[in-house]
């Protein structure tokens, strides 16, 4: 409901803003700012960078890991920095990212999914700038894509809740039933199972990325059914919260969620952008840039674990690093063989990896999870 | 009785409760002095239990006195009255008359010893009515005082001891009923000095235009509320309808208007079956309609004159072009009404809520005269208007009736029936008691007939 | 001491117009105090905006490209509140609409050109009707409040939408992702020049236009006037509350469809989740525009564009002056309290009073 409230809030106003265009008429006229970047001191182009995000910049999630990595590079004295809160997914985004085209910005990150046609289409607009967006798949010669493995951590952070469980069940409180989502589900799974054979994770979707009550109400939900340990895929920090109420455990996400529950968050797969940000940035301030779509893991740092807790015993921790460089090394990865699906079936055979392209339009569930996906 | 409840409180004199004067400054206080107050519309929860709705608000609530022992406390005095009704059940699932009895054992839960009852049976079926009564008679043995306020007077010969007539809100004459009757309680409501001014009536009826017979329809509440009516009006001629407020005028009105549906009986206007017709119809053939309920019925309060001055004829071709309405048509009409039937207004835009009573009912009689229709409906004209607007009243149907409409006039105002109408018929529960000529009636047997007798036993 | 609100007999038509610009001007000067708090120059801000949405072509552009569904749901709110018949329903009825125009598409019909246009309107404004027409049923047959049953069909209708881009119609190569494929070019509506002002805005003129005249001028909008002023008179003057209602509901549904399908069809150029923006749906702010503009044809089309430039402005700000988006939403939460609250004084007035000892003295 806070959402429909807000937005009645943002748009009726207008209703008499020609009279502050009265009030105002001093202000009006002029032509728009053509802001052309300028040449830096030292060599290389001067970056002036654009982060379109999805929500508020807020207190924690996903657009926060953004945001803090906007921050970094922002350091950097060949380079400026923008951003916009709050843009709406779908076509409305098109008006943000031309704005900021037209305020001569020559690097644009997109940082959400539903941004992907609007960027391609302002892109097609502005050939001289750069334009990178977070999680899709459609690429131009001005746009390319980036996001992160981050079914990796997640696998460790499985790791860790099948260590840590009494019950056998964890509760994983996931988003919207798309690849990413179901990835991260089913790598978790994998991790678990890994260490602890018999347990289940049991899934509730709230088909939501930020509304803290359905997201709690869903963690409430898992807990009540015996999970003592519960995983999320949303922004808010309310499933954490939810948890620690009860006594039990949880793993965060997106970034550092353990000043919300301290005495529940383990540890959390998160995001560090600044890694791509940084080697974007880099590229175009040398001009070395061309279309690319990335997806880096843990090798790279751009996903990683958050800090363990105190809770996490030595040796859970020695095995899960163990892991880590495992799979930093190459040697291995997650979605290796033998995996069955939900059925039990065979989905991956004994010494096969999954393919990126498979990985990237996931659709079924591991054997372990409890539920099923959503149509 | 919103005096003596606390609601309102009094101008000037006093109140005394068992001999002692006592100010009521709130509803509280009156309860706190032992008065309790039956309403028309119930002040129920429905989604709450008997006991519940019972014990609401009091101070301690079920909280402090525990649900078994209000229920018990109930279920006592549900005994002891006879008001039998389950202390458990949901107010959603009684019957009209269990809910009555749910506002009176909360009246006695709080320990009432003067009970005030407004109207109590207008919303009860013959038999719960009768129910009612039983219980009245149980508490005034065991010491309560009640009051009850009725319109009906066969129920108030019934029930009471003592009846205080109440006419325009002065007392008029407090009597035992032992020692009067109907007929003359009924003299005291309508008022003895009846003034005669008849109008001229002509010599000659037309043909019948409003043909009605063994006509029976329900009332707003689902209950019988018209019961085999049956009466003719010629051309030219003025039918009174006399009858005590709330004995079927209302629905007859709608029912010759097309506004309620019969459930048995025919209606014929001006020679065409109309039995099932719509109002559209009834419009379109000519009834015009004049009712009691100005503001809440007769006009659209936000509109201007000019709209509502078409409210009913905007169907005709005069005020079309197209599918459109010539709103420079209705206009020019508008202010020829204005003219003709001198209503003060501002100008004709202006909306018709502020237009004062008096102008508002020339503005809707205005409307309705000017109409070609062949059968004029009219309600309580007069009610609320100072002398010189009742008398332009009057005298614009006296016209109207010389110009060939058959008019039904309802009214509650003897002196007005008598001095206009041709022939008085009088309902009484829903049913025509007789039909009697103006010019010979007489007040005594009209009043008879008001309070329930049939023309038959009146002139013997 | 009591306050109450009572209702005033006469309204001045200058209060009418005056209060709502004197509410606007009060909240900016309010709205002033939050920019120098937040270290903003606040007349720069207020120019920023009415420059961006008002001062550029490109930026009044957009201004009538998110005007257009809010002038078409408007419109339809318009009718059925000028009949008092709250339909709070329109969003749902707009996700029907652009259902509706998508399964024409999903068809895989090609269609000869431009017959594809009409038949996506056809289906849009049918299905919005249709959707519109279960709570007018249920209110002429059952007498159910209309509030409730249009609010909760609108979250059935955008369960139904998504059920759909979820599942059959999702676009095999988007990797699972809730949308449908992009509609082929003759689904597409015409835009003009360069911009994204699309066909969906001149429907939206000519419609208000039958609007007007159907509401303003026709026999049949006086009997929804009426309807909408006394109920009873209604009755006494011979019209069918139930056949109008049910008709009013076809054509405040069909236009809300029709908001969707043009919508789809002119800007998303597909089905997806967020076609009516969650910061701002075009159905709920459609009430407010039909409440603000006095359930007016002509008001609608004006306040639906100025509606249009706050939002397009207050991105703007965001943009330029690097505003946090919670002050630019506080602002126009602000300048609603104060339109909605000098809109409630301009109809009633605050009476102070001690109830008892003033009834008692007299």
């Amino acid at each position: 409901m806070s959402r429909q409230w807000r937005s009645a809030a943002f748009t009726v106003p207008a209703v008499f803003l020609v009279v502050a265009a009265l009030a105002l008429a001093g202000c009006g006229g002029g032509a728009p700012e053509e802001a052309a970047p300028e040449a830096a001191a030292s060599e290389g182009v001067a970056v002036k960078a654009a982060f379109v995000y999805v929500s508020p910049v807020g207190d924690a999630g996903w657009t926060l890991a953004h945001d803090n990595a906007r921050l970094k590079i922002d350091e950097l004295d060949y380079v400026e920095t923008a951003y916009t809160e709050a843009v709406p997914e779908g076509a409305d985004a098109e008006r943000t990212i031309s704005q900021y085209v037209r305020q001569g910005y020559n690097l644009i990150f997109t940082t959400s999914f539903g941004y992907m046609d609007p960027t391609i289409t302002v892109a097609a607009t502005a050939p001289e700038v750069t334009f990178m967006h977070c999680s899709g798949f459609k690429t131009a010669a001005n746009v390319g894509t980036y996001f992160g493995r981050m079914y990796q951590p997640r696998y460790l952070t499985g790791m860790i809740a099948g260590k840590m469980t009494k019950s056998k069940v964890l509760g994983y409180v996931a988003a919207h039933p798309i690849p990413e989502v179901i990835r991260g589900l089913n790598a978790f799974a994998l991790g678990a199972r890994s260490v602890n054979p018999d347990v289940k994770v049991h899934v509730v979707w709230t088909q939501t990325w930020y509304d803290p009550a359905k997201e709690r109400e869903a963690a409430e939900s898992l807990l009540d059914i015996g999970a003592d340990v519960i995983a999320q895929h949303q922004d808010t920090p309310a499933p954490q919260q939810a948890a620690e109420k009860r006594g039990n455990y949880s793993i965060g996400y997106n970034s550092d969620m353990s000043s919300f529950a301290p005495a529940a968050h383990l540890t959390a797969p998160v995001w560090n952008w600044e890694v791509i940000y940084r080697k974007v940035v880099d590229e175009v301030h040398n001009g070395t840039w061309t279309s690319y779509q990335y997806w880096g893991g843990l090798d790279d740092g751009v996903v990683g674990l958050a800090p363990y807790s105190d809770l996490v015993p030595q040796e859970v921790r020695d095995m899960v690093e163990a892991k880590k460089a495992e799979i930093v090394a190459g040697d291995w990865d997650v979605f290796t063989g033998p995996i069955n699906n939900a059925a039990g079936e065979v989905w991956v055979a004994d010494g096969e990896s999954m393919a990126d392209g498979d990985m990237l339009g996931m659709k079924d569930l591991v054997e372990g999870v409890v539920g099923t996906v959503p149509e | 009785m919103n005096v003596l409840t606390g609601i309102y409180l009094p101008e000037a004199g006093r109140i005394k409760i068992w001999g002692e004067p006592v100010q009521l400054r709130s509803p509280k206080d009156a309860i706190e002095r032992g008065i309790g107050m039956v309403h028309q519309e119930f002040k129920l929860v429905q989604t709450h239990t008997v006991t519940e709705n019972i014990v609401l608000g009091l101070g301690s609530g079920l909280a402090r006195v525990g649900e078994e022992e209000a229920r018990d406390k109930v279920a006592e005095l549900s005994e002891r009255y006879g008001l039998a009704v389950d202390p458990a059940a949901y107010i959603w699932q009684l019957s009209i008359g269990e809910q009555q009895r749910v506002e009176i054992l909360k009246s006695l839960y709080r320990g009432a010893r003067i009970l005030l009852l407004d109207e109590p049976t207008a919303v009860l079926t013959p038999q719960e009515a009768e129910d009612l009564f039983t219980t009245l008679r149980s508490m005034r043995e065991q010491g309560h005082s009640i009051v009850f306020i009725s319109h009906k007077l066969d129920e108030v010969m019934a029930i009471s001891d003592r009846v205080t007539v109440l006419r325009g809100g002065k007392n008029v004459g407090t009597l035992m009923v032992r020692d009067t009757n109907p007929q003359a309680l009924s003299n005291l409501m309508v008022g003895r000095e009846i003034k005669f001014e008849t109008f001229p009536k002509p010599e000659k009826r037309g043909a019948a235009v409003l043909e009605v017979k063994g006509v029976s329809a329900l009332n707003d509440r689902g209950l019988p509320g018209l019961t085999g009516l049956s009466f003719e009006v010629a051309a030219g001629e003025i039918l009174g309808f006399a009858g005590v407020a709330g004995n079927g005028q209302e629905e007859l009105a709608q029912v010759i208007t097309g506004l309620r549906g019969v459930t048995a009986g025919s209606l014929i206007v001006d020679g065409r079956d109309m039995t099932h017709a719509k109002a559209r119809e009834f419009i379109l053939n000519g009834v015009s309609y004049v009712p009691a309920d100005r503001h809440g019925v007769a006009v659209v309060g936000d509109m201007s004159l000019t709209n509502n001055s078409v409210l009913r004829r905007y169907r005709e071709k005069k005020f079309a072009r197209g599918p459109f309405l010539d709103f420079s048509v209705a206009a020019d009409y508008a202010k020829r009404l204005i003219e003709e039937y001198n209503i003060l207004t501002p100008s004709p835009e202006t909306a018709v809520r502020s237009l004062s009573g008096g102008n508002l009912q020339k503005a809707i009689l205005a409307r309705e005269m000017t109409t070609r229709h062949k059968l004029l409906v009219v309600m309580s004209a007069t009610r609320g208007l100072d002398v010189g607007a009742t008398e332009f009243v009057r005298q614009t149907l006296n016209e109207h009736r010389h110009e060939g409409a058959a008019i039904v006039l309802i009214s509650e105002d003897l002196e007005e029936l008598r001095s206009l109408s041709d022939r008085i018929a009088v309902l009484f529960h829903g049913e025509i008691m007789g039909i009697v000529d103006a010019a010979t009636a007489e007040i005594e047997s009209l009043g008879l007939m008001m309070a329930g007798a049939k023309q038959a036993e009146v002139t013997g | 001491m009591a306050i109450r609100l009572e209702r005033r007999l006469e309204r001045s038509r200058q209060l009418e117009y005056l209060v709502p610009v004197l509410s606007v001007l009060l909240s900016l000067v309010v709205c002033a105090f939050l920019l120098l708090a937040n270290g903003n120059n606040p007349l720069v801000a207020y120019g920023a905006m009415m420059k961006e949405a008002f001062g550029t072509s490109y930026g009044f552009a957009e201004v009538l490209v998110k005007a257009t569904p809010l002038i078409l749901c408007g419109l339809g709110v318009m009718l059925a509140f000028k009949m008092l018949f709250w339909n709070i329903g329109a969003e749902g009825q707009l996700h029907m609409g652009a259902w509706g125009a998508t399964a024409v598409v999903m068809t895989g019909w090609e269609g000869s050109g431009w017959l594809m246009i009409p038949a996506m309107m056809i289906a849009g404004m049918a299905c919005g009707a249709l959707w519109a027409l279960i709570p007018a049923y249920l209110k002429v047959k059952l007498n159910c409040n209309e509030i409730i049953t249009t609010l909760l069909l609108n979250y059935v209708a955008i369960l139904w939408v998504a059920h759909f881009i979820y599942g059959p119609w999702k676009d095999p190569v988007s990797f699972g992702f809730p949308m449908t494929k992009l509609f082929p070019e003759g689904a597409q509506l015409m835009r003009f020049g360069d911009s994204r002002v699309h066909l969906g805005f001149v429907f939206a003129l000519i419609i208000a236009l039958i609007l007007y005249l159907l509401q303003e001028k026709s026999r049949w909008g006086f009997e929804v006037a009426v309807t909408g002023g006394n109920p009873k008179a209604a009755e006494y003057a011979g019209m069918s509350t139930g056949r109008n209602i049910l008709l009013v509901m076809i054509i405040s549904g069909g236009l809300a469809g029709l908001a969707g399908m043009v919508e789809i069809s002119g800007i998303q150029l597909k089905l997806l989740k967020d076609i009516s923006p969650h910061a701002a749906p075009y159905g709920y702010t459609a009430i407010i525009i039909a409440w603000l503009a006095r359930r007016n044809p002509w008001g609608v089309l004006l306040v639906s564009i100025l509606m249009g430039g706050l939002y397009v402005g207050g991105e703007t700000v965001q943009i330029t002056m690097k505003l946090p988006v919670n002050i630019v939403l506080i602002i126009q939460a602000l300048i609603l309290f104060f339109v909605l609250g000098g809109d409630i004084l301009a109809r009633y007035r605050v009476v102070f009073s001690r109830p008892r000892e003033a009834l008692g003295g007299g």
